[in-house]
This record gives structure tokens, sequence and C-alpha cells, in this order.
């Protein structure tokens, strides 16, 4: 393993370790207060402080340790966690988040927000503030433990956390001797910890007598050399005290057994029965140590034994002539030990892995690998249905056998697809957990108090969508916070609770995902958006909209009706970004708007990006694929039903309402001229206005799932098509881009040369 | 206790015995089982306590098969890595001729 994949590994750490952190705060603020939780994000603290101490991440330590100690103080109950207090710790999580991700991508930090935050923390450690019981307790703690004042050059390392430290024990000036037992676990040097280093660091603390246990160290080729097998007994003689003693552990902690204990005030106590080697500080000693002894080969050998047994071996300056006849019987024990030494480190291994899997078996798997795996499961399918095609074809006499073979086959490939589907699948709920922060951020910077709401957050989805999801959420919620959520005391003039509620939501519905984000806010203002839109040149000053098409206006480019632009949203790059990602994954947005009472966005996702039901289509001659979900119902057009008017504009009737018809070849550039409407089939779609469109095709093939190949990855953009596929009988057939389709029909035309690569 | 008398293999080890170094080394090691070994450390720079764990393994692998398993050089600071952790390789130096 090398020092990136450990740092890596670190990171992927980091990242869940924040999620727990996240979720704690978020249960400590809803009122639990059970220990265990508190424990749980002081336990998340620590271990990002733990790594990043490994790798030098220095600003990443001083943080984490400030947040750290002030946890200890809930911890030990001597800081109440009340909402102001927590108010402080979800943004210090914030900021360790933001310090973890600027460790990991470069790039900088807001250090005038962590500086203050480290101030707030500090104050609150130090029981600054006023708490019920509290005061005596800050006079007992500060002194002992003065922080360090943040200078402006970045921020300071304060004095060690106070949880070890007794009031009742004043810092020793006069050394003692401290016995230290020090077992490392595998995890140890899994994070790239060395217990070497952190014994040199021991070592300075004072004068260092060490004694090394490798009873638990098997034979060559049973051990694992990445595993933890030493173990270590200290002397130590410091003046430092206890604490300086667990400090230099501290990155450590969790992944080994410590024990520190007094021995007594003046030196020498510990080492008569455990004999010890001393550390020496100065190198040139060693030449006097290094010996020149061992003249027989028997003598040599016995050397080697006992090595084994340190007790003896500690003895070794002297090597007496009784001491070699001990160490003989030494040696002739030496095999069964061995062996029972081994047996019981391996169990011990064994017993060790099982606490640590039970929690929770899952493995980490390279994306690239199950993207491959998707990939070739695709590839699957697409031969499948090339191998169902070609039997039909040739095999008119239906063979029954090979038919219940193909459709046994059939259903096994869609298994195979939806469980390799699934490996893909995760909850929303990273995402979700993201998106409180950013109300915590917006609510703080427009002085609004905002509650999210999160349901549903265990719904899964493809993790491409996941990803590709917290963008336009981050925008939408924004929004939300910023527009659409009045201030306190206009919420307060209005009969509403000053608080806003901010309610995301995921749920399944029909083999999609949909995704909710609720305001109780004001509601779109449709006067305002209808004048800023004739002021910005998007609609004529006597269009006749709907209250639906008003709405939408809001997602045309360069469309804001902030009055002033501010720093949070308002530079009319909002929400049109956020519809063309949503676009771009498939999906679809949607808004309702209550004047007074807020506005719900709902967005609808597929599942996944990997395949998709469509309905095979034939225009002028080239087959086309819609999207199933596009479709709302098909239909042949009579003559009787079609109307055109202006120069080639042409509507159809159904069920006495008209529906401008879209003819698609005409559109792509398939055809010249205007197909005969009556010779086609019309497929009702839902466009992104609400509004329906009849998308003119020549025939429909059947309706089938296809595997989605892109357009971009293998050819370049093509617009009107939102991708490719392969059918059954090997040929490419492209994807329809619906909305983009109707947005051309609505004069908004595709630019000719892209149209001229789509019909190439 | 038949081969004692022969210098060993030699295995020269890396500048640097970190916490990467401990599979490959483990690796060589048990390449070389069951021959003696003299293991140059001369030029080891820093030595981690997972290298000193496959050190150590190894000595005792040795010696449990009766071969001899020596430092035939070492550099101070293999040394001084080696009394930071409490172990004590005196009896594994090679003689001095």
């Amino acid at each position: 393993m090398d020092m990136n994949e450990i740092k890596e590994i670190f990171f992927q750490e980091c990242e869940e370790q924040l999620a727990e952190l996240e979720s704690g705060l978020l249960k400590l603020n809803d009122g639990d207060r059970d220990p265990e939780t508190v424990n749980a994000v002081f336990r998340a603290v620590h271990s990002i402080k733990g790594g990043a101490g490994a790798f030098g991440l220095d600003d990443l330590v001083s943080f984490a340790h400030v947040f750290e100690t002030t946890l200890d103080c809930v911890r030990s109950n001597r800081l109440e966690p009340n909402q102001d207090v927590l108010k402080v710790m979800l943004r210090s999580a914030d900021v360790l988040a933001d310090l973890t991700n600027a460790a990991r991508d470069g790039g900088g930090v807001d250090e005038a927000r962590s500086r203050q935050l480290i101030k707030e923390l500090e104050a609150l450690a130090n029981g600054e503030m006023p708490q019920p019981g509290a005061p005596e307790i800050a006079k007992a703690v500060a002194p002992a433990a003065p922080a360090p004042a943040v200078n402006d050059d970045g921020f300071q390392p304060v004095a060690f956390s106070f949880d070890e430290f007794e009031a009742s024990e004043p810092p020793a000036i006069e050394p003692s001797t401290y016995e230290i037992v020090f077992s490392p676990k595998s995890e140890l040097y899994a994070k790239g910890n060395d217990a070497t280093l952190l014994l040199r660091d021991l070592s300075r603390l004072g004068e260092m007598s060490i004694r090394c246990d490798m009873d638990r160290l098997p034979a060559l080729e049973e051990m694992n050399p990445e595993a933890a097998y030493f173990s270590w007994e200290i002397s130590l003689k410091t003046e430092k005290g206890e604490e300086a003693i667990r400090s230099v552990f501290e990155f450590a902690e969790w992944d080994c057994d410590l024990d520190v204990t007094l021995v007594s005030g003046d030196a020498s106590g510990a080492g008569e029965e455990l004999p010890m080697h001393p550390v020496p500080f100065d190198l040139s000693l060693l030449d006097e140590e290094a010996p020149s002894r061992g003249e027989s080969a028997e003598e040599d050998e016995e050397m080697v034994s006992q090595q084994r047994d340190p007790r003896s071996a500690a003895a070794s300056a002297a090597a007496t002539a009784s001491n070699v006849l001990q160490m003989a019987q030494t040696a002739a024990r030496a095999p069964l030990e061995n062996a029972k030494v081994a047996s019981t480190a391996s169990a011990a291994q064994a017993a060790a892995q099982q606490a640590a899997s039970a929690a929770q078996p899952t493995i980490r798997v390279d994306l690239d690998r199950v993207d491959r795996l998707i990939n070739l499961v695709g590839e699957l399918v697409i031969n499948q249905a090339m191998l169902s095609q070609s039997v039909i074809e040739n095999d008119t006499n239906g063979t029954s056998s090979i038919n219940m073979g193909l459709e046994e086959l059939q259903q096994l490939t869609r298994e195979i697809q939806d469980s390799v589907m699934a490996i893909r699948a995760q909850p929303v709920k990273p995402v979700f957990q993201r998106m409180s922060r950013i109300v915590r951020e917006i609510a703080d910077m427009t002085g609004k108090s905002v509650r999210l709401v999160t349901e549903g957050e265990n719904t899964e989805v493809d993790k491409t969508v996941i990803d590709k999801l917290a963008e336009p959420l981050t925008h939408m919620i924004r929004n939300a916070v910023d527009h659409g959520l009045e201030t306190p005391e206009k919420r307060v003039a209005a009969g509403k609770n000053p608080e806003g509620t901010v309610r995301l939501t995921a749920k399944h519905r029909s083999g999609r995902i949909v995704i909710e984000l609720a305001d109780d806010g004001a509601g779109i203002n449709r006067e305002k958006v209808r004048q800023k839109a004739i002021d910005n040149d998007l609609i004529a000053a006597d269009a006749n909209l709907s209250d639906e098409e008003i709405d939408n206006l809001i997602f045309h480019a360069g469309f804001s009706t902030a009055d002033k632009i501010s720093d949070i949203s308002g530079r009319g790059v909002g929400m049109d970004v956020v519809k063309r990602s949503i676009q771009a994954l498939g999906g679809r947005i949607n808004i309702q708007s209550k004047p007074g009472q807020g506005s719900v966005f709902i967005m609808s996702l597929p599942l996944t990006l990997a395949v998709l039901d469509g309905m095979v289509v034939t225009v002028a001659n080239q087959t086309l694929v819609v999207p199933l979900t596009a479709i709302v119902e098909t239909l042949q057009p009579e003559a009787s039903a079609i109307h055109s008017f202006g120069a080639s504009q042409r509507l159809i009737s159904i069920r006495n309402s008209f529906c401008p018809l879209v003819d698609v070849g005409r559109i792509l550039n398939f055809r010249a001229t205007q197909a005969n409407p009556v010779e086609g089939v019309a497929l009702l779609v839902e466009s992104e206005g609400g509004g329906q469109r009849a998308l003119m095709v020549d025939a429909i093939q059947g309706q089938r799932q296809v595997v989605i190949k892109s357009l971009e990855a293998n050819y370049t953009h093509v617009p009107g098509i939102a991708a490719a596929t392969i059918l059954g009988d090997g040929r490419v057939a492209l994807i329809l881009d619906v909305d983009a389709i109707v947005a051309a029909s609505r004069g908004q035309t595709l630019k000719p040369e892209m149209t001229l690569a789509a019909t190439g | 206790m038949a081969s004692r008398n022969s210098a060993g293999k030699p295995l020269k080890l890396a500048p640097v015995l970190d916490l990467n170094e401990a599979t490959a080394l483990h690796n060589k090691l048990l390449e070389l089982k069951g021959a003696p070994i003299a293991i140059d450390a001369s030029a080891v720079e820093r030595m981690g306590s997972l290298c000193a764990q496959v050190l150590m393994a190894g000595a005792k692998t040795w010696e449990v098969d009766q071969l001899s398993f020596t430092f035939a050089k070492v550099s101070d600071a293999f040394v001084k890595a080696t009394q930071l952790i409490g172990v004590d390789i005196a009896p594994l130096m090679a003689k001095e001729i």
C-alpha cells in the first residue's frame, strides 16, 4: 500500500466521519442527550484529527483539536449542548468539512471564518458562555490550560484537552516516573502511523527505558507484515506530566491500548522487575554497546534465542555462564512456544477482525469496476436482444424449446441488469445532509430563520444521479431560502411562524425518483416575474400567459427577480442551470406555487442513467427511440382534427383542446417538407412548461428497454438527440431529447451545423 | 548447527524501511528462507516498527531452522532505531573478523 492510497482511504473515511458528525450534531440539536451520540460526535472529530496528524495536515489538525476540546467539555458534562452551542458546533463541522476538502483537493478556505469559530469554540471550552453550574468548573479549568491567543497568522493549537487532567494533580515540576504500556493495533499501521515515531516523540519527554514485548510475534511465514505484533513497556522519567505523555499518543488513541501509570516521584522504581533498555539520546553510545562477542557458533545461536525472550535478553550486556545455561533451556522450549504464540496471535487477530466486520459487512469497490460490469451487462442485454431477433427471423416454425430458452435468458438478463444496477444504487442521504449545511449558511447570511425537514433520505438512486443532483439542489435550496422565504418580520406580519420551513422529500414513483423541494414562503410573485420577463424581452408585453407558464419563466436564462443581486442568489444563473442539469440527467422539473403559501419544485429523475424504457419509432426511415416516461398517450390523427394556422403551424384537437403538432422529421431536418399527419402517428408528450405537444412520427415499431450509449462520449453532442442505443438488429438508434424538440418547435431552432450532424 | 560458519546469503536492506517497505521486506526474507543469511543494514536511514517486526520474526524463524541470521553491517540510524523501540540486536550482530 503506498502513501497515496492510504491518504485516499483517509479522505474516504473523513467523509464518513463528517457525515457521522453532522448527523450526531443534528440529533443533539433535536434534544438527543444520549451519551453515545456525544461520543460518536467526539470520535468522528478525533479520528479526523488523528488521520490528519499522520499526514501532516496541520490546518485540519489544529482546527479539529480546538473543536475536539470543546466537544470534550460536552462529553464530560461541563458544557450543556444547548441551541447556541450547537449552532457554533454545526458551523464548525462545516468548516471542518471545508478544511478536509481543501486538504484533499487543494484550494483555500475562509480563514477568517475558521479563526472566528476557533475563538467561539475556545470561549465555549473555557465556559465563557454562562451555564448553570458552569462558573466554578470554568475556574478550575481555565487556569490549568490557558488557551493561547489566536493571532492573525493562522490558528494556533491550544493546550491539550482537559479530560485526563485532574485539577488536584498539579503540573509536575519534579520528574516523576511513569510506567507506560503501549500496544498498537494493526489499524495504527494501516492508517499510516508508525509506533516508532510515537516512541521517538515519547523519548524526547525525558529519560526513557523500554522493553519490547515480542511474545506475539509469529514465525515469518505466518506473519502479516502489516499487522501489529510488538507491544512495549516503557518506563519514562519526565517532568512534563501524564498529559504530555498522553498527548504523544493522541492521534493513535483509538488504535492502540495505552496504559499510563505514575510509579513514583523519584526515579528508577520500575526498572527492577522488568529489565529494560535505556534509550540513549546520544548516538555515539551505541558504539560501545555494539558488541563483538559470541566467539563460538553455539553461543551465537543462543544469542538468537535470547532475542526471543526479552526478559533474558535485557540482561544481555553481561552474558554470564548462568545466563547461557538459562538461554539454552529457553531455546529448547522455543519451537513449542512459537507454535503456541503463533496460534494465539492469529486467533486474536481473527477475533479482532470479526469484531470489526460485525458492524457492517460492506466492501469498498472501485467505481470503475462497477461501471465496467454495468457496461458488460449492457452489452449482454443488447446481445440477448440480437439473439432473440435472429432466432425469430430465421426460425419461423417457432421451436418452442428455443423460444422458452430465450425467454428464460431474457428474464435472467433483466434480473442480472437489475441486480447490477442495485449495486450502484445509493441512498440520497449524503446529498440531503449536505443541503442542511447550505440551509444553515444561507439562513445565517440572510438573517432568516429556517428549518430544513428531510423525508425519504433512504430512497435509493443511481450513484451518477446522486453525484449530479447536488449542484442543482444546492441552487434550488439557495433560491428557496433567499427568494422563497420571507424575513421573520414579514412572516410574523403575514401571521406565519417566524421560522420558515424548507421541506426536502425524496420518493419513488413509477420507476422514477421524485424529489420535491417545498418552502412555505411567499410563493412566486407572478406580476413581478411577468414584468421582469417583459423588461428582459423574454416575452411580448401583451403575451397572454397562464400562471403555470409565468412560473416557468424563472427557468429562463438570465432571469432573476431579486431586486438587488445578493451573494447568494439573484445573479440569474440559478434556475436555468438547475433546469439544464436536471434535463441532462433525463429528468423533468416542475414548479407549483401558491401566493402566500409557498412554492414546490418537483423534480422527476430516472433511477438510472444506464437503461431506459423507450418507444421505438420510425421518422423518415430513421429509427428513433422516445423515452417512455415522456409519452402521455399515442393516437392516430384524423384529418378533421388537424387545424392549420399561420404559415406552417398546425394544431391537433384532442378532446376539445388544441395541442401544437410538432413534426419531428422536420425539426431534425430528416426531410424537407412537412409530413402528412394523417399518415403518421402522434405521440402526446408532456413538455417542460407543463403543456402538452403532439410529436409526429411515421410509425411506432414497438416498446423496449434500451441500453443508453452516450453520444457525447462516442461521437459528439447532437441537439435534439439525448443519446444513442444499439437495437436488437445491431443498428444504432438515436434517443430523442423530447424537451429539446419541443423547445425547437417553439421557434428556438436547433443550430444548423448541429442539425447536419444529426442527419449525417 | 551445521552451517554455522558460512557467512550466509547477503541481503541488503533499503535505506528507508517504513510502513510501505514491510511487505517487500517480508517477501525478500521469505525467498531467502532455508539458508543462512547475512543482512547488510549499512544503508538504512530510517526504520519503522513494521520492518523491525519482520526482521525479528525472521530472526526467530531462522533460529528455529537452526540457521544463522546475522546483521553483517549496520548503520548508526539502524542501531538507533532498534534501541529506540527496545529491540536488542546485539546478539544478532556479526562477529568481527
